[in-house]
């Protein structure tokens, strides 16, 4: 984008606040303390369901230390969403929140919470969808969705072409309902807010994935005018999209209004599994037909979602866990619909890659399956039926001139790119796609490959804005309202400033995530940080860099094509003596300081942007104990042209070992006859550690999007969507089960093994896989 | 600082060697090492992942043996000396772990990575030249939800590989 020499983008700089973590200096919300400080917690509903006819606070108000509580008949009526209370009469889940107290410590203030006495009146509850769904079922919601426990009353239905004319044309027909349980995204830092107030202006330190947006909600929900809000986002432990509610910082600041002191609220991981948020449970029905050459006439998704108690980002995961259905392959027919189900379960909400994994899980084994059934190689198959560049057949919808849903429906749109093709052909080649797997020695391990491929929205997010501005030392700013929610989004952003101005990035002052000193921005989700942001960003570098060309060319008395800015300096070409500082160039400017600024709507009227993978799995299974080990992984992406190596490498490589968990050891149970979740620890909720860590090879592939800033594409989640199937697709070529059922645990391979010596047909190896079970334990 | 003490609750002064300093405390005696490091000391590095020794981000080192500072009683302590993250390097040059975890970027949110680096530093203590299954097993008991356990281990092989 410019002749600099420095080129800062490409470039594998160290992460802007890494030093900092490293040696403890990095600061995350609980880490702050302010004089005065007091501790609150959180009582939370024993109960999956009921009505809070009183809470008697006179005996924990008496305890000396505890300064200020709070329940639900006199918090203030705000929500902190359009169905979430700061605390509301009504509780809906086991843990959720029924009433808060600060006191002077910890100790207190637990003391404090067991001398609060609930009258609480139960309620009838439910905990699945097919229940809750029933005529006559409680109303989990009675007041904001009166008609029953279907979110919005109405099912979501999608569709492209007509299936029923496509299933008419097809030769093979297979249908086949896998079910995805909740897991939870437990980002290792507990949630946790710190509200203080001034006067009548609150300042509020959180766990935050958009201090903007917080800043809107708490001003709302506490009833005070957002010019009196400030919200800050210290170091973020983590949020993978999960970080998204405000009742946290809304009930330390209720606390700490009345209290007239600060107050600190930090969550327990047991809240954190229970209270935080999942991802949510899905049932999913998917039927696909298919011509005897192996193209496929009709894609038909049926997925019923358990919402949990609250609606979160329910209809966003319930939307893109059809994206994969309806655009994976290409396919004049095409429907997706969706339930979204109230249940009195823990909340579903965001985490990573929304509803793609459960959406890719169904789709990716099912035409593996599909594959099989038309005697063609799994990797043939999706080279053959991949959506190409011209992407779907159809005609477009979206009136001319609009910027197109990175998330389409339509036929009839071209990607701006697509490496999906060049994923499979590098990532195949690289694992050694169609070599058996070598068997090991012990005849009770048996070893297996499988692959998938994914695509996904490919960074176009909400409008975003950007400030770039240098004062009269020099010093240049990059000032931005978006949130780093531990990606790293700080460090590549300061890589594309810098580019523009032909800077390192290590020169730049960063001014992040506090909603009083940046412009406003979206929260940090769906991938969207370095292709939305970032566009404001290059374009207010861009900006910046011609007024300072403008200024020097005064100076240096030559026209602005003839200079060169690199190095802090602005040069004459080809007689780099003839030179300027850029403290210099800014002191010949009329104000102290020179600001560029850019908003952007982002996206592109003509194009679908979309980021594309192919995954390849080796696994092991052993026989004896029902233990999986992924053994070797290899990844190829298409995430446009990769800013940052090193971090890329590592965000995918995580992502990859993330849903390791999800494909083979996460579920959060909840008891169906009392509605208590049972496990939300890390020893029973089993998360990936280092010991799980695989072999895993990463590809980019060789793709600049001629949209994306400086040719980049959304890379954050899509290396978590394909995981599961390929891991899947690997054990049926290990034991010839089809597990249609996460996780896939020892004892669900041990039951699926026993069920399989039992079976009739028993033949499981390679040349003869069409005897295999499907395992849905 | 705890302005109100539960009259319940029972108190001990205790001398408590933090990075090379003794620090005379009163603690209640329910309060682990970790809560005195946070909370009086305002030594954050080290931190609440879980609160029950499952995670390891608190992990400190004590007589130079990595432990879960959420799993040891301030009480408990005595005169074994407690090393934290904020206790390595020197003022301006960092601990070889910290440069090897920053020169292959060994972290992500960075919430695990003061665990992540005592139990590496305890490792190394030990044993200069860990093999790939050493390293593992001398991790396994930290946990990273970014899972940024590939650039762990690529921090840790090229710290070993160095000591060649």
């Amino acid at each position: 984008m410019t002749s600099s020499t420095t080129a800062a983008t490409g470039q594998s700089v160290i992460r802007t606040d890494l030093r900092d973590k490293l040696t403890g200096q990095a600061k995350y919300t609980a880490d702050l303390k302010l004089p005065g400080m007091l501790h609150a917690l959180v009582l939370r509903s024993p109960h999956p369901h009921a009505n809070i006819l009183s809470v008697d606070t006179q005996a924990a108000a008496r305890l000396p230390g505890v300064y200020a509580i709070v329940t639900p008949f006199d918090v203030p009526p705000g929500k902190v969403a359009p169905d979430l209370a700061i605390l509301d009469r009504r509780v809906r889940f086991v843990g959720d929140e029924v009433a808060a107290v600060a006191a002077a410590d910890l100790d207190i203030a637990r003391q404090a919470l067991s001398l609060l006495e609930v009258e609480y009146q139960a309620l009838p509850f439910v905990l699945e969808p097919e229940d809750a769904l029933k005529p006559g079922a409680i109303v989990i919601h009675p007041e904001g969705n009166p008609g029953g426990n279907l979110v919005g009353g109405k099912p979501l239905s999608l569709e492209r072409g007509s299936v029923a004319e496509g299933f008419a044309q097809a030769e093979l027909v297979l249908e086949e309902e896998y079910f995805i349980p909740v897991h939870s995204a437990t980002a290792l830092e507990p949630r946790a807010a710190l509200a203080a107030w001034e006067g009548d202006s609150l300042t509020v330190w959180k766990s935050s994935r958009g201090v903007h947006v917080d800043r809107a909600t708490l001003a709302e929900a506490l009833g005070i005018p957002p010019a009196k809000v400030r919200v800050v986002g210290p170091y973020l432990g983590a949020g993978f999209g999960n970080k998204d509610e405000s009742r946290l910082g809304a009930l330390a600041a209720v606390l700490a209004q009345r209290a007239g002191r600060p107050v600190r609220l930090e969550y327990s991981r047991q809240d954190e599994f229970v209270a935080g948020r999942t991802r949510h449970a899905a049932r999913i029905r998917i039927k696909a037909g298919f011509k005897r050459d192996g193209s496929i006439t009709a894609i038909h998704t049926i997925a019923t979602l358990n919402k949990g108690a609250y609606l979160a980002s329910g209809p966003g995961v319930a939307r893109r866990l059809g994206q994969g259905s309806l655009y994976l392959y290409h396919c004049a027919n095409s429907k997706y619909e969706a339930y979204l189900v109230y249940t009195n379960r823990p909340t579903g909400g965001s985490y990573r890659a929304l509803g793609a994994p459960q959406g890719h899980f169904a789709l990716e084994t099912l035409m593996d399956r599909a594959a099989e059934a038309l005697g063609i190689d799994p990797l043939e198959f999706r080279l053959k039926n991949q959506v190409r560049a011209e992407g779907q057949p159809g005609r477009r919808t979206t009136p001319p001139g609009q910027n197109i849903d990175s998330q389409p429906l339509e036929g009839g749109v071209p990607f701006s790119s697509n490496g999906l093709d060049q994923c499979l052909r590098l990532g195949a080649q690289a694992f050694g796609w169609g070599e058996p797997a070598e068997q090991p020695a012990d005849p009770a391990k048996k070893r297996g490959r499988g692959m998938s491929m994914m695509i996904y929205r490919g960074g176009p997010g909400f409008a975003s804005a950007a400030e770039v501005r240098i004062d009269r030392s020099g010093v240049i700013s990059l000032v931005c309202g978006l949130m780093d929610v531990g990606e790293g989004a700080t460090t590549v952003l300061a890589q594309m400033a810098a580019q523009g101005l032909g800077l390192d990035s290590r020169d730049i002052r960063l001014i992040f995530a506090d909603s009083a000193t940046t412009p406003n921005a979206p929260i940090t989700a769906g991938s969207t940080a370095t292709f939305s942001t970032g566009t404001a960003v290059v374009q207010a570098a861009t900006s910046l860099r011609g007024q300072l060309l403008e200024l020097a060319a005064d100076g240096l008395e030559a026209p602005v094509d003839n200079l060169e800015l690199s190095g802090g300096a602005v040069y004459v070409k080809g007689d780099p003596a003839r030179r300027m500082s850029l403290a210099e160039v800014v002191r010949r400017a009329a104000s102290d300081v020179l600001s560029a600024s850019a908003s952007v709507n982002p996206g592109s009227p003509n194009h679908i942007i979309n980021s594309f993978g192919a995954h390849f799995a080796q696994v092991e299974v052993d026989t004896g104990t029902g233990q999986v080990r992924v053994l070797r992984y290899v990844a190829a992406h298409d995430s446009g042209r990769i800013l940052n190596p090193r971090l890329a490498l590592n965000q995918v490589e995580g992502g990859i070992s993330q849903m390791l968990g999800f494909a083979l050891s996460e579920e959060l149970v909840t008891d169906g006859p009392t509605g208590i979740t049972l496990n939300g620890s890390y020893l029973e909720h089993k998360c990936p550690t280092i010991l799980d860590y695989p072999d895993i090879q990463i590809i980019f592939a060789d793709v600049v999007d001629p949209i994306g800033p400086l040719g980049a594409k959304a890379l954050g989640e899509v290396p978590a969507v394909g995981v599961a199937p390929a891991i899947a697709n690997a054990i049926y070529d290990a034991i010839g089960v089809r597990f249609t059922r996460l996780p896939i645990t020892p004892q669900r391979v041990l039951e699926a093994l026993s069920l399989q010596r039992s079976a009739v047909s028993p033949p499981t190896t390679r040349s003869n896989r069409g005897g295999g079970l499907i395992a849905d334990g | 600082m705890p302005d109100a003490v539960p009259a319940a609750a029972t108190t001990a002064t205790i001398a408590l060697e933090v990075n090379g300093r003794v620090h005379r405390l009163t603690v209640r005696h329910h309060w682990s090492l970790l809560d005195v490091l946070r909370e009086q000391l305002d030594l954050t590095g080290a931190k609440r992942g879980c609160d029950r020794g499952e995670c390891g981000a608190c992990t400190v080192l004590l007589a130079s043996r990595p432990v879960y500072s959420c799993q040891v009683l301030a009480l408990q302590v005595g005169h074994r000396p407690v090393v934290t993250v904020e206790g390595l390097g020197e003022s301006n040059i960092l601990d070889p772990v910290q440069q090897a975890f920053l020169d292959n970027d060994g972290a992500q949110c960075g919430y695990c990575t003061p665990g992540f680096v005592m139990s590496a530093r305890a490792l190394l203590d030990d044993n200069p030249h860990p093999s790939d299954d050493e390293i593992r097993q001398a991790l396994a008991g930290n946990l990273c939800r970014c899972n940024a356990y590939g650039r762990i281990i690529q921090s840790m092989r090229a710290m070993r590989d160095a000591a060649r």
